[in-house]
């Protein structure tokens, strides 16, 4: 019978082209016209430990990988012995027999990997090759396939690639050749495959993005490296400064002469840029800031995912002013919110948060982006006016005309409680003044954001069954199983956690109600109860760093619905 | 609160709370002058912003009539950065003080030095913290007595001059109230440089640290800046004579040329469609 979903899991030590050996699966999927994605899980070394990439593909809709494969190459035997486990009845596991001790059964397959490799030259570089090269052979494409996709994919050492490629191909096709045969996709069309850190990135650039700064810092480094590598192409600059305290004070003096930045880090980079988010509130100055997360507190799990830092994202900056956060629950999301909140930090000239996590960050997923909806990103800009210019105008909306140097108007920023010209102040009255100020654009903005798509609802139907609430990347997961377990319910995600929609979910306020989180303390559970009087009748947490399993969180699902 | 149109276009009306006698209102006449020059040089004042630490020394912001970004403690070199890398047209002139530029934010000052960015950075450099009333700073005399050190401070002080010729400053000089006409003179020269100029202002604090006296008494004319590193290490490090003057001056490739040639991020965008357009191409769609 024909496969829908399809799981390939690829494992191995780091530096073997584990996470390669995914992509280009993925790759070959898409190409295929299937939807794809893919989970990388890494520790936080450069060589040796164990890697593994999972990869589900679905000719239909498909948001999460699955733990048990259909197909799962161990180059190794940490991933034989990890993994023998995850393979589906009916799958096959494939080994690397030259490294790997285990009984040949037909579900359990060796074919000489490293004798293989080691014919060309840096043998251990070519390794994570046999994984893509053996799932060619089990869903029997022809060779033909597997050479366009290693001429794409594996372009350097291209010839012997192509050779070694090939070999193992051609031995896994005599074993366990077309041991699978996949439902053939609508159409072949092929789909973009990226990461959600890409997401970001090109979401920010179709925005107007000028200067992007930032530190490294996982899962968020990405960002940096990607937009480093496309700045030519994107007419980007791209900092990487000292700290991330100078990374945020140089994107907000950048934003204050005219330039639209942006800045990411992850939990303890971000805390240091804390300082400078309340200056941006203060100074009226508009920056995106993203915060990746990952299992904290402090240094945490580097490599891993969780939502630990939903409070730390709503309450940013010290001092009272207007926050603005979102959480994307999709890679296609990320692209559009990226583009939306650097436009609204404009608009609101206020730093504005994009939070997210590992498992969206550093995934990577089809999708079908039209670059068109995202609008650039501007601000009210000054005219001509009777007295002289004044930053900090004291407007009905809160929202004052920005002006940049050089102009033959005063333009000054202010960090200190300041007039409306921008000159510091002590007296009581400019003190209220540029509170309330503050507070009616904090009032603007919530109106804007009633105007506005803040909460993705899935499968409400006529019948008011349970609500499962839950955002950011863990809607990933709970799509997926609600697809896999053909629940029947309703899934409501927030997009915008401050100010948070609250006139979106009152009419949820009755039903009963499942909040999942990859949280210990349910962050995301207070924050409905606190705010949108949305009691939750059962938790799902996962705090171990790792995403939700669609098949458990189904049937967990299942239990508590 | 008094907001009369002062006579002098440089300034501000916010009222000048400096103590009577502070050694800021010399270096407030100074760069007023300096701006004055530079002006008949070519550069429009319209075209010098400025950004300022926190301290007394940052009240400059609010006193001089030209836009900018009043910063945070210890933050404004990076500020100053931000502002030039968005529009390599301005001149971007820092005021920080000691507490800021050798205290909290150190690792910008060396950093920025380090990159060579085209920012004029000005110390207000009094050795003591005034505003919070008078606790030692980075450059403070061993033995300074305030109220975290009252048994006299146990540090030996930093000695900036060394710091920045180290890090890679392209433009270093000392500069001292007491002497208006060169401190001008340094002034205009710094904002000329192309690279990173650093000025370490002598400034005497009359409430905390009242060294008029001795700054007197021991600064001397430094006649033309050292023709190489080791020379302007060794004037630096004298301690017995404080030299005043350009110590160094040399050229070498500047951050923001290195980084994106001439471009002017704000005014040199990609049309918005053929940003676009490079997305498509990115993603193949």
């Amino acid at each position: 019978m024909a496969k829908d979903i399809f799981t390939y899991l690829v494992g191995g030590k780091a530096g073997e082209g584990v996470k390669k050996a995914g992509q280009a699966a993925a790759r070959l999927f898409s190409d295929m016209g299937r939807r794809a994605i893919e989970y990388d899980d890494y520790m936080s070394l450069i060589k040796g430990g164990h890697n593994f990439s999972i990869i589900s593909t679905s000719v239909h809709e498909i948001t999460s990988h699955y733990l048990k494969a259909d197909l799962v190459v161990a180059l190794d035997q940490r991933s034989f012995d990890m993994h023998i486990d995850h393979v589906v009845d009916d799958g096959v596991l494939v080994f690397n027999s030259d490294t790997v001790k285990a009984k040949e059964s037909p579900k359990v397959v060796g074919l000489p990997m490293t004798e293989e490799a080691k014919k060309y030259p840096e043998p251990a570089l070519r390794l994570g090759l046999a994984g893509p090269s053996v799932l060619a052979a089990v869903i029997g494409l022809e060779r033909a396939q597997l050479r366009s996709l290693i001429e794409k994919e594996y372009g350097r050492g291209v010839k012997e690639n192509l050779a070694f490629g090939q070999a193992v191909y051609e031995m896994a096709k005599a074993k366990i050749g077309a041991r699978f045969e996949l439902e053939p996709a609508v159409s072949d069309k092929s789909r973009p495959i990226i990461t959600g850190n890409e997401a970001i990135s090109l979401g920010a650039a179709a925005a107007g993005l000028d200067i992007f700064f930032a530190y490294p810092m996982t899962p968020t480094s990405s960002i940096l490296h990607y937009l480093a590598a496309k700045s030519p192409e994107l007419g980007i600059a791209v900092v990487h400064p000292e700290n991330e305290i100078a990374v945020l004070n140089m994107a907000v003096g950048a934003a204050a002469m005219g330039a639209r930045t942006m800045v990411a880090s992850s939990g303890g980079g971000f805390a240091l840029m804390e300082e400078a988010i309340s200056l941006a509130g203060m100074t009226e100055t508009p920056v995106l800031c993203v915060l990746g997360s990952r299992p904290g507190p402090s240094t945490g799990v580097p490599t891993y995912s969780e939502q630990g830092d939903l409070q730390f994202a709503l309450n940013q900056g010290h001092g009272e002013f207007s926050r603005l956060v979102a959480s994307p629950g999709s890679i296609e999301e990320a692209f559009y919110l990226s583009g939306e909140l650097l436009g609204l930090a404009w608009r609101f000239q206020t730093p504005t948060i994009l939070l997210t996590e590992k498992h969206l960050c550093e995934g990577a997923m089809t999708v079908d982006i039209d670059v068109a909806k995202v609008k650039f990103a501007e601000g009210l800009m000054h005219k001509e006016s009777k007295g002289p210019y004044k930053r900090y105008l004291d407007t009905k909306d809160g929202v004052s005309p920005m002006l940049f140097p050089p102009s033959k108007e005063l333009i000054k920023y202010d960090s200190y409680e300041h007039d409306e010209l921008g000159i510091t102040t002590e007296d009581p009255k400019e003190i209220v003044k540029m509170h309330d100020k503050r507070r009616r654009k904090g009032e603007s903005i919530v109106s804007h954001l009633r105007k506005m798509h803040t909460v993705n609802t899935f499968g409400e139907g006529k019948n008011k069954g349970p609500v499962v609430f839950t955002y950011g990347s863990t809607t990933l997961s709970v799509l997926e199983a609600f697809r896999y377990g053909e629940l029947q319910g309703t899934v409501v995600q927030p997009i915008y956690l401050e100010p948070f929609p609250v006139w979106e979910l009152a009419k949820y306020k009755d039903r009963k109600a499942i909040v999942v989180e990859q949280s210990s303390v349910g962050a995301f559970a207070s924050l409905l109860k606190d705010k949108a009087g949305i009691e939750g009748t059962w938790a799902l947490r996962r705090y171990d760093g790792r995403p939700f399993e669609p098949t458990e969180l189904a049937s967990e699902l299942k239990g508590v619905m | 609160m008094a907001k009369e149109t002062p006579k002098d276009p440089l300034i501000t009306y916010a009222e000048n709370t400096w103590c009577p006698g502070c050694g800021n209102f010399g270096l407030l006449t100074a760069f007023k002058n300096a701006i004055k020059r530079l002006e008949e040089h070519g550069t429009p004042r319209d075209r010098i912003v400025i950004t300022a630490g926190i301290g007394c020394h940052g009240k400059i912001h609010d006193y001089l009539n030209l836009s900018g970004f009043y910063s945070l403690h210890g933050r404004s070199m990076a500020t100053a950065q931000g502002m030039k890398l968005a529009n390599p047209g301005l001149k971007v002139v820092d005021f920080c003080g000691d507490g800021d530029a050798f205290g909290e934010g150190l690792e910008h000052m060396l950093f920025a030095a380090k990159r060579n960015a085209d920012i004029t950075v000005i110390v207000h450099d009094n050795g003591v913290y005034g505003l919070t009333t008078g606790q030692f700073t980075p450059t403070s005399e061993k033995g300074y007595r305030g109220p975290s050190t009252p048994y006299g401070s146990i540090e030996d002080p930093l000695n900036p001059l060394v710091l920045l010729l180290e890090a890679g400053a392209t433009f270093v000089a000392r500069g001292y109230p007491g002497n208006q006409a060169q401190l001008t003179d340094i002034f205009v020269q710094a904002i000329e440089h192309e690279g990173f100029s650093f000025v370490d202002v002598l400034q005497p604090c009359v409430s905390f640290n009242n060294t008029y006296k001795r700054y007197n008494e021991v600064t001397e004319h430094l006649d033309a800046p050292a023709k190489d590193l080791d020379e302007a290490l060794k004037i630096s490090r004298k301690k017995d004579r404080l030299p005043i003057g350009v110590i160094y001056n040399y050229s070498r490739p500047i951050f923001h040329r290195e980084l994106f040639g001439d471009k002017v991020p704000v005014k040199d965008r990609t049309p918005f469609d053929r940003r676009h357009d490079a997305i498509r191409k990115i993603l193949k769609v």
